[in-house]
């Protein structure tokens, strides 16, 4: 009992004590924000197509559920972002307090409080940027009509996102606390760089040589076990496709960094290669959202603008079918551009925040502002950039006759696929920008930091 | 002798505080000698240091700075051109902090090059004769996580003395340092200063100010006092500064006389 009413003096005297760190305080909070609009915003997003009814309703559904699961990964990793952001932020009190001799049930309830609380917090002021927005959202045409009050999800959904936010929050707190119970002099012990091992991206390719197999063959697939052969030859292809591209993700992001470093000739360049090469894996992880969704975009991208030239006298919901997966699709990749660019923008400003003793001090050697804003763009940009040629590769390889053949027939199409690639990257450029506008603000109270 | 580094009425006031933190102070900093700034917590050392080296901008008061082109008003500088000064003309080894983990020894120390616009390779070059100069022989690879507090000093002294900066300002450099490894880190610097660089180091080690040139002492944001070596002496030695001059091979600092052939071939 008296253990407890402690945690709360302590939990009373943490939230104060925020106040004079406002900065690294709001982070987690607009991190969870931007989550919970989100994650509303999609499930508004696919309840419009549970809600249909008709012959075609079970193609949308279907289509729903394919664009969720495309989603669930850049969603899940803006999560974890702002979990272990949050998490993050109290490692170091956190581990005074062992010191201090604080019980471990004190310390562990005390961080599970608190990163509940935050994320809740933030859960409610994402409800708002969600009411605000899904007007916005419902402008979209499905079915032949405007999307516009069905993008409302019923009243209990709140509550049951609220409390899902708190409790990834929580448990994403106490998973991650586990390493500062147990050790409570090295909170922040810098680890090994980590390692993308070589032999991973032997599998994949053997996986993706056997899907690419599977698509020349799968005529005779057909021919041998019908409809669902050629079904499931697919659906082994892409997948495979997947799970080898994540495979090699980290492997291939280490190798292009090598690469950029061996070939710095600017400052900037170098910090960039070198913050990548730092960890690979988190390099890669935070950006891979974007390599599922590069994959589909390619597909599906050269998939409908040959559909759309075969097939060009489509009718009634035949037409309407076709004009909404192209809408679908395009909204998928929209989607996941802006997570990843909320997570980038989430972890840059969190890795600017704890660099910020290294900030001010190349800023009293005289390093230009500049050069530091450029460095952290390029360490999120050049890796952005090797994920979706990579992926954009691979995805190509499986589909080629099919992308060759819409390039050739609709090349107005394809190239507004690659538009919106082009806007996504811009996207994810402002979201690693933000961080650059930190830094004046940590270089102008140096005394925060040191 | 004119000053590398000139003082008049420098005085700093902090936001929301009663008195301030630099109180109408006047300095000379002759080049080629060491100066240790002393006093307690609180009596205006760093920020002495941090005006002088234009990382702060007094509120009051002058601070000229006589470089290779000619005498610059630092005081009057914008934030831009106090950063150039800074990179182009000073050189800086702080307690800790100063180095990027993620950089080797070698990086580390050629990015200071490599900021003034030489080319990646030659900045490497330059960088790995400071290393070995340095003793660091080998280590050039490692990255700074890998180094000891010492090591990683050294690459800080490195890295202050690879541009040509002809006065280096240094804060508490043995302050996280055990005794031996923090003396070691005074010889080189003093070794710097003998190949005709000027030191200003603020310390609270009386080991360290034994060994400068002249020590200048703060109390409340005022000098209280600016003695230098002869007169701490007695008077004794002719006022002769006697310098302990570190090389270092295979680790081992051992004091000897040293040229300065890193200057000579810069300059």
């Amino acid at each position: 009992m008296n253990d407890l009413r402690t945690t709360f003096v302590l939990a009373r005297l943490f939230a104060r004590r925020q106040g004079g760190d406002r900065l690294a305080a709001a982070l987690p909070l607009v991190s969870f924000t931007l989550v919970t609009a989100l994650l509303l915003l999609v499930l508004g997003g696919s309840q419009v197509f549970f809600r249909m009814d008709g012959d075609i309703a079970g193609t949308y559904q279907a289509l729903a559920v394919l664009a969720l699961a495309l989603l669930v990964v850049p969603l899940f990793t803006l999560g974890a972002a702002a979990a272990r952001l949050s998490a993050r932020r109290r490692d170091e009190r956190l581990s005074s307090l062992r010191l201090l001799g604080a019980t471990t049930g004190t310390v562990s309830l005390l961080t599970v409080l608190e990163a509940a609380a935050v994320a809740l917090a933030g859960a409610l002021a994402g409800t708002a940027l969600y009411a605000a927005t899904a007007p916005l959202v419902g402008l979209l045409r499905f079915a032949g009509q405007p999307v516009g009050s069905q993008m409302w999800l019923a009243w209990y959904w709140l509550p049951l996102v609220w409390a899902a936010v708190a409790l990834a929050a929580a448990l994403s707190a106490a998973v991650g606390l586990r390493k500062v119970v147990l050790t409570p002099l090295g909170v922040r012990t810098r680890q090994q760089p980590g390692t993308a091992r070589g032999r991973r991206a032997v599998v994949a390719l053997v996986v993706v040589l056997a899907g690419v197999a599977a698509m020349a063959g799968l005529g005779t697939l057909g021919q041998l076990g019908g409809f669902l052969a050629i079904l499931v030859a697919v659906a082994m292809a892409f997948g495979g496709g997947l799970l080898a591209l994540d495979a090699v993700g980290p492997w291939y992001v280490r190798v292009r960094a090598r690469r950029l470093h061996r070939k710095a000739t600017t400052v900037p360049r170098l910090l960039a290669a070198r913050t990548i090469l730092e960890d690979p894996k988190a390099a890669w992880r935070q950006v891979a959202g974007v390599s599922v969704t590069t994959f589909v975009g390619v597909v599906a991208g050269a998939g409908l603008a040959l559909v759309n030239a075969a097939g060009g006298e489509m009718t009634g919901e035949e037409a309407w079918l076709f004009e909404d997966i192209r809408t679908g699709v395009f909204v998928t990749l929209v989607a996941s551009f802006l997570m990843v660019a909320c997570t980038v923008a989430i972890n840059q400003a969190a890795t600017t925040i704890d660099r910020g003793r290294v900030l001010v001090s190349l800023d009293r050697l005289g390093v230009p502002r500049t050069v530091l804003a450029e460095a952290s763009r390029r360490s999120v940009m050049s890796v952005l950039a090797t994920v979706v040629v990579g992926s954009a590769v691979v995805s190509a390889v499986l589909v080629l006759p099919i992308l060759g053949a819409a390039i050739l027939v609709q090349p107005v199409a394809v190239a507004v696929v690659a538009l919106v690639f082009v806007a996504g990257f811009a996207l994810v450029r402002a979201g690693a920008s933000v961080a650059a506008r930190l830094v004046p603000g940590i270089l102008a109270r140096p005394e925060r930091v040191l | 002798m004119t000053p590398i580094l000139t003082a008049r009425g420098l005085t700093v006031q902090y936001p929301g505080s009663a008195t301030p933190a630099l109180d109408a102070v006047d300095i000379d900093v002759l080049p080629g000698e060491s100066v240790a700034i002393m006093g307690a917590s609180g009596s205006g050392k760093t920020t002495l240091l941090h005006t002088l080296a234009g990382i702060l901008r007094p509120t009051a008061g002058t601070v000229t700075l006589a470089a290779a082109s000619g005498p610059v008003a630092v005081h009057a500088l914008d934030d831009a051109g106090r950063a150039r000064l800074r990179r182009e003309e000073l050189g800086f080894v702080f307690q800790q902090g100063l180095l990027l983990d993620e950089l080797t020894a070698l990086e580390n120390v050629a990015v200071a090059r490599m900021l003034a616009g030489v080319p990646r390779h030659q900045a490497e070059g330059e960088a790995a004769q400071w290393l070995a100069h340095l003793g660091l022989q080998g280590m050039e690879h490692r990255r700074l996580g890998q180094l000891s507090g010492g090591q990683a000093q050294r690459v800080a002294i490195a890295r202050a003395q690879v541009t040509g900066a002809r006065l280096i300002f240094a804060d508490e450099p043995t302050g996280a340092l055990d005794s031996t490894t923090g003396a070691e880190v005074l010889d080189l610097l003093l070794a710097a200063v003998a190949q005709g660089r000027t030191l200003v180091v603020v310390t609270h080690d009386p080991g360290v100010a034994a060994r400068a040139d002249r020590v200048v002492t703060l109390r409340d944001g005022r000098v209280v006092a600016d003695e230098r070596r002869a007169a701490r002496a007695g008077g004794s030695g002719g006022g002769e500064a006697v310098h302990r001059v570190a090389t270092v091979r295979g680790g081992q600092v051992e004091h000897t006389t040293v040229a300065a052939p890193y200057d000579e071939a810069r300059r």
